[in-house]
């Protein structure tokens, strides 16, 4: 990890007079696996041209393996440094084999052809990638995936201690992407290449790559893991929209969710809206809500629970216990203190068992017009309980029930423009 | 195996083709028998122990410094031609390209023009004005260190037109000469001995090595130019070679024999659909199908009638229907 493999110092770059790449310094160590983000235009692919000889640096220094890139031919970079591109057509009739040859060019010149050796270096490159069964056959007919690990069969056969990868995944399927980021990870775990990925994909960065630098306007933004990159406050600057960060449960990395470019037609009158929730099933009225600007509160969440995780994110105030303990009648006061003012109260598709049907205790004392999530009856644990607490309340005050979160829009907007009469 | 089906397919064809200019060269309007002509041939070139009884001293003549030399530059002619084509298309990744693209043949024809109207070196002037245009549209073309394969092609076009007219106007200024012009863009092997076809050869090798030595690069430029340079091609170097090669190889060709079309652009196209892109085969097998087919072609423009057709006119009869044919079939396939 001390030898610098790539070295970026105050490179700018760019095609003309417009100046794509501003400022960059950057030093990637050996055996990284380092993934490029940064939204379109930022100067990730331009950066990929740098340092495979394509386009010239205005200004700064790239070095790659300790030698300046500026001094080096064309020969010898591609000994030092193999480019997988995005989707690769080829119009000529190609074998793989042939394909994974031109890997080998770097070696040749007038005196040396290719030997024993090189052809060894093409069947490994093959094997490694899973594409020796179709040798034979044309490049031109292979679907999108074969043709990416063809590809990066070629780059394996130029014996490079680096990898750079220009959005290697787009274009491809799910099976496909993950076949091919498994494959440059097995090259980074097991042959210690150095890899470079720019990559669309945050999540699929955030997955396989250990470090993550972020590109905005010709310059890097964040550099770290993907726990220090991808926070909601570097990717909202990057993409300038709503979006989620979670944690993945299943790789335990972090995970993007976009939410929204366009903003939501905002309601009239800025009124309060309280959230009977804790399962899993608000989150989108409640984002929906929080956008059309409304002031909404929560209560009472398990933490942990989706609908938690979500008030968390967008900021709503709530009322919280701890994970798998009962609403006691205590929290339940609370909530009820934080929705005394508010002008609805929604009791959303919720399962209701004893544990929470305290949730719904003293709904009928407050002014907020009560509605009801219908499918919340038919998650029903409570042994009647919950349609018996219905009926009590039923007795003072009207309850209006809905069927999922658009008629519950549609009501709101109705009574909206009626109240506005 | 399939190695072995290759290389019987080549040996095939290599035998195919020495029938076939074996055969061209014994045939001809003039009164000699084929198996006069055939004895001939085999005694005086290839020293075999046969009898000439009864065949007069014209008759070797005939064979020995009229035919054969111009088998030996048809040949030749046809072989550079085609291997120019395959070299063009390869680095203009552009089937429709011909050594005659970038305006060699307009630049020659109109040396050659200016030649005959002053009746002072046609071959000479040609020559010149070949190269003269190629260096025009190169320099026109280049941006900065680099040569973009786009506008290298259109500069090489409005090159060539403007050449072209340049030439009319001579045509028109000089009615006298205007058969004659006519003739040499028409391409014609007729008359052509062993002078002119030991002149073109050194140029024609030279070229060749220069060529043939940029067949891997070629390949690789094939799958595009940025995928080229990270592969640690040159390709701006080999662009300038194949440019210079070609542009040598052509210029000395077509100062001798006038414009012989077709030939760079169909050759290199029959040979790719058989034996595929690779210039390592490509360019030895549109040698070998280059030179034989203009062999053919010319054994017809001089068998054909009493009086002499230029080569160019059959090669362009011929070539055109059958590149039709060939795209046609491949919209098929």
């Amino acid at each position: 990890m001390d030898k610098g493999m790539l070295e970026f110092e105050n490179v700018a770059a760019g095609y003309g007079e417009r100046e794509v790449l501003k400022d960059i310094t950057l030093s990637v160590g050996e055996g990284e696996f380092v993934g490029l983000i940064g939204s379109n235009g930022t100067g990730k692919s331009t950066l990929i041209k740098c340092i495979s000889g394509l386009l010239s640096v205005k200004r700064g220094k790239i070095t790659v393996c300790g030698r300046d890139n500026a001094g080096l031919k064309a020969k010898e970079r591609a000994k030092l440094v193999a480019v997988v591109p995005q989707s690769y057509h080829v119009e000529y009739d190609f074998t793989v084999e042939d394909i994974v040859m031109m890997g080998r060019n770097p070696y040749m010149s007038l005196r040396k052809r290719e030997g024993k050796e090189d052809y060894e270096i093409v069947e490994d490159a093959m094997r490694a990638t899973n594409t020796e069964m179709f040798r034979e056959r044309y490049y031109n007919e292979l679907s999108g995936g074969e043709r990416q690990r063809v590809i990066l069969a070629r780059a394996i056969a130029q014996k490079t201690k680096v990898i750079l990868l220009d959005e290697p995944t787009s274009a491809l399927d799910i099976h496909h992407q993950i076949e091919v980021m498994e494959l440059i990870t097995k090259l980074n775990k097991e042959e210690h290449m150095t890899i470079l990925a720019v990559l669309h994909d945050i999540n699929m960065a955030s997955r396989f790559c250990r470090r993550i630098v972020m590109l905005k306007d010709g310059a890097v933004y964040a550099d770290g893991t993907p726990k220090e990159v991808i926070t909601r406050r570097n990717m909202e600057s990057l993409y300038r929209m709503k979006l989620m960060i979670r944690q993945n449960p299943l790789f335990c990395k972090p995970e993007i969710v976009p939410i929204r470019v366009m903003e939501e037609e905002k309601a009239s009158v800025r009124r309060h809206i309280h959230m009977i929730c804790g399962a899993n099933g608000a989150g989108k009225l409640l984002e929906e809500l929080d956008a059309r600007g409304y002031y909404v509160t929560a209560g009472v969440l398990n933490q942990g629970s989706t609908d938690y995780d979500m008030c968390q994110e967008l900021g709503i105030p709530c009322v919280e216990t701890e994970p798998f303990t009962p609403v006691t009648e205590e929290k339940q006061r609370e909530n009820l203190k934080l929705m005394q003012d508010a002008d609805m109260i929604v009791v959303a598709d919720v399962p209701f068992g004893e544990d929470n049907l305290n949730n719904l205790y003293g709904l009928e004392t407050m002014s907020g017009k009560i509605y009801f999530h219908k499918n919340a009856l038919s998650n029903d644990f409570t042994g009647g309980g919950l349609v018996r607490r219905l009926e009590e309340m039923a007795k003072t005050k009207k309850i209006s029930y809905f069927g999922d979160h658009d008629e519950f829009l549609e009501m709101l907007r109705k009574e909206e423009t009626e109240g506005a009469v | 195996m399939k190695k072995i089906n290759r290389n019987r397919g080549i040996f095939l064809s290599v035998l195919v083709c020495l029938v076939i200019v074996y055969v061209c060269t014994v045939t001809g309007i003039a009164a000699i028998s084929f198996e006069d002509a055939s004895r001939i041939l085999l005694h005086e070139v290839l020293h075999l122990n046969v009898s000439m009884e009864g065949i007069s001293e014209g008759s070797i003549l005939i064979i020995k410094d009229v035919r054969l030399p111009r088998v030996v530059l048809g040949f030749l002619a046809g072989a550079s031609l085609a291997v120019c084509g395959a070299g063009f298309q390869g680095i203009f990744k552009n089937p429709m390209a011909d050594p005659f693209v970038l305006g060699v043949s307009s630049g020659a024809a109109l040396g050659a023009a200016i030649g005959i109207v002053f009746h002072f070196g046609t071959m000479l002037l040609a020559f010149a004005g070949a190269f003269v245009t190629i260096w025009l549209v190169y320099s026109i073309s280049k941006v900065g260190k680099k040569v973009p394969v786009a506008t290298l092609l259109l500069s090489g076009i409005a090159v060539s037109q403007t050449l072209s007219a340049a030439m009319s106007v001579i045509m028109i200024l000089n009615k006298q000469s205007m058969d004659q012009i006519m003739f040499w863009t028409m391409g014609s092997l007729n008359g052509k001995g062993w002078n002119q076809t030991l002149m073109v050869l050194p140029y024609v090798l030279v070229g060749m090595v220069l060529l043939f030595t940029s067949a891997r690069e070629l390949d690789i430029m094939l799958t595009g130019e940025d995928t080229a340079v990270q592969l640690g091609v040159n390709v701006e170097f080999v662009k300038k070679k194949v440019l210079f090669a070609s542009t040598v190889i052509t210029a000395a060709v077509i100062s001798v024999t006038g414009i012989i079309g077709f030939v760079g652009l169909v050759v290199p196209h029959m040979v790719r659909m058989v034996a595929g892109p690779k210039h390592r085969v490509l360019m030895p097998m549109s040698l070998l199908f280059g030179g034989t087919f203009l062999i053919i072609c010319d054994t017809a423009a001089r068998s054909m009638a009493t009086w002499e057709l230029p080569v160019g006119i059959i090669t362009s009869l011929c070539g055109g229907p059958f590149f039709v044919y060939l795209l046609r079939k491949m919209k098929r396939g």
